[in-house]
């Protein structure tokens, strides 16, 4: 299997915070999701793939090539989509096109144009004109136009409504349907995951958590529940987090431990459970 | 086309919501060189408003957070900055051709004898000063950014108050290499253009190293 995106263990030191040796691959045709709470260092590990930060260690193919030494040509295949847009305000659409489209030798007017009525944004208006979400579409119709094969996006759901998010998602599954294309996704709002990710990356306090298909990750975990007085003294080893109650409690655990709890009722996790509990003190990884 | 050419052309599409602005900066110095009847005057405001306006390209960049588009364009960093400073001297040779064609049109109108030597060192001097007030404001920009690298405009000011204070000596009672030099005005010009060259070159890898070490 061809991979769009091999990143081999990354790390980079600031401060106080400090990314280890997160290693993960994206196969080409398909939707990763990188997920983790705020300040766990999505956003670093993005960076450190476009070259925007000097990593510490490691290494970052992009469609093959290097990162850094083959930079110009991994990046005439990328397209960059952020929580807000990159463009200058002031430029109308025409001088996004213009301004943008010179450093892309296959950029396709025809299809820019088609993207932007497709999108429904007016060529007339101007960036700052935009909505949120109408930007958003246009840094993607920017990206589609010089047919990107890798896609990456840093939160781009974060301040969109409902509408826009599901026009999103429509897209990005649209993009990858001729197996050619891939992305990288990252956010904290994981439904979006559960219906696109084929793929999830977990990134928890900078370093890896989980990195593998997404069924596979909401599979190996099960949130278990009792009632008041039921929770077992065993059971704190082994979950990831305990939610207690006055009627009773909850925890996640590996799907591996159930037989060891089969007395308490258990149901599927989601990935939000899974990136709750992961995160809540108290939990044997803590 | 390079991707330095592809810099520069980003660049005049960050200034053109500015035009009239830039036209201003442009216009507006031939008022003084009216007013002092100098052509040397008014060669050295337009150079010095025109260096002032280089801060809208670095302004625009962060207001609108564009070092991220930057980041995701295939292009190398070192072209970005060569790029960033041929369109600066482009924006400089406009203003230095705009006024070396109005000045002394202005002047000649309002009575006053241009010779062509006046005009060749004039052109001497505005490449020279313009390079000067440029050299430190570029780096200035990258390192501090367009709100605390504007402090680099100290640097051109008092250049500019400097010069002023030369062209007001008179010629005729000096006889240093400065005014031996301006009697020869092709001379001039080709010291001018050398010197700046030699200041771009060590300015340009100044900013270089300055982006390249800089993490977005």
């Amino acid at each position: 299997m061809d991979n769009c995106l091999e990143v081999k263990n990354l790390s980079k030191s600031f401060g106080n915070f400090q990314l280890r040796d997160i290693t993960f691959t994206l196969p080409k045709g398909y939707i990763m999701g990188l997920i983790g709470p705020n300040g766990s260092g999505k956003t670093t590990t993005i960076k450190l793939i476009l070259n925007m930060l000097k990593r510490t260690n490691g290494e970052v193919k992009i469609l093959g090539l290097d990162n850094i030494t083959d930079e110009q040509a991994a990046k005439s295949n990328l397209g960059v989509v952020f929580d807000t847009n990159y463009f200058s305000d002031d430029w109308k659409i025409p001088q996004v096109e213009k301004s943008i489209s010179a450093f892309y030798p296959n950029w396709n007017t025809h299809k820019f144009s088609d993207l932007l009525e497709k999108f429904r944004i007016l060529p007339s208006k101007k960036v700052n004109e935009l909505s949120k979400g109408m930007q958003m579409k246009l840094m993607l119709a920017c990206a589609f136009s010089y047919d990107a094969k890798l896609l990456i996006l840093d939160e781009p759901t974060s301040g969109l409504d409902p509408v826009s998010r599901d026009e999103l998602l429509n897209i990005l599954s649209e993009y990858i349907e001729d197996g050619g294309h891939s992305v990288l996704f990252s956010t904290h709002i994981t439904g979006d995951l559960e219906r696109v990710a084929d793929y999830i990356t977990y990134i928890r306090y900078g370093e890896l958590f989980f990195s593998g298909g997404k069924d596979e990750f909401i599979d190996s975990f099960q949130i278990v529940k009792g009632g008041h007085g039921e929770l077992p003294a065993d059971l704190s080893a082994k979950a990831f987090g305990i939610r207690e109650f006055t009627t009773g409690f909850e925890a996640l655990i590996r799907t591996q431990d159930q037989k060891q709890f089969a007395h308490l009722s258990a149901e599927p996790a989601t990935i939000d459970d899974i990136v709750v509990f992961t995160n809540k003190i108290g939990g044997q990884h803590e | 086309m390079s991707n330095i050419w592809k810099s520069v052309k980003l660049d005049f599409s960050l200034v053109e919501p500015y035009t009239k602005t830039i036209l201003f900066a442009l216009v507006l110095p031939s008022v003084f060189a009216a007013i002092n009847r100098s052509l040397l005057t008014g060669i050295s405001f337009a150079m010095c408003f025109m260096a002032m306006t280089t801060g809208y390209t670095f302004s625009v960049t962060e207001r609108n957070s564009m070092e991220r588009l930057y980041g995701i364009l295939p292009v190398r960093k070192s072209e970005i900055v060569i790029g960033r400073y041929i369109f600066i001297i482009i924006m400089g040779l406009i203003a230095l051709l705009f006024s070396l064609i109005a000045h002394p049109i202005l002047l000649v109108v309002l009575g006053e004898t241009i010779r062509l030597s006046d005009i060749g060192n004039a052109a001497a001097m505005g490449i020279f000063l313009f390079a000067l007030y440029t050299v430190f404001l570029l780096p200035g920009y990258y390192k501090l950014g367009s709100i605390k690298g504007r402090m680099f405009l100290y640097i051109p000011a008092a250049c500019f108050l400097a010069t002023l204070s030369f062209i007001t000596m008179d010629p005729a009672k000096n006889s240093t290499l400065f005014f031996t030099v301006i009697r020869f005005p092709a001379i001039s010009v080709i010291l001018a253009i050398a010197a700046a060259a030699a200041m771009y070159i060590l300015s340009i890898l100044v900013s270089v190293k300055i982006v390249q070490n800089k993490e977005m």
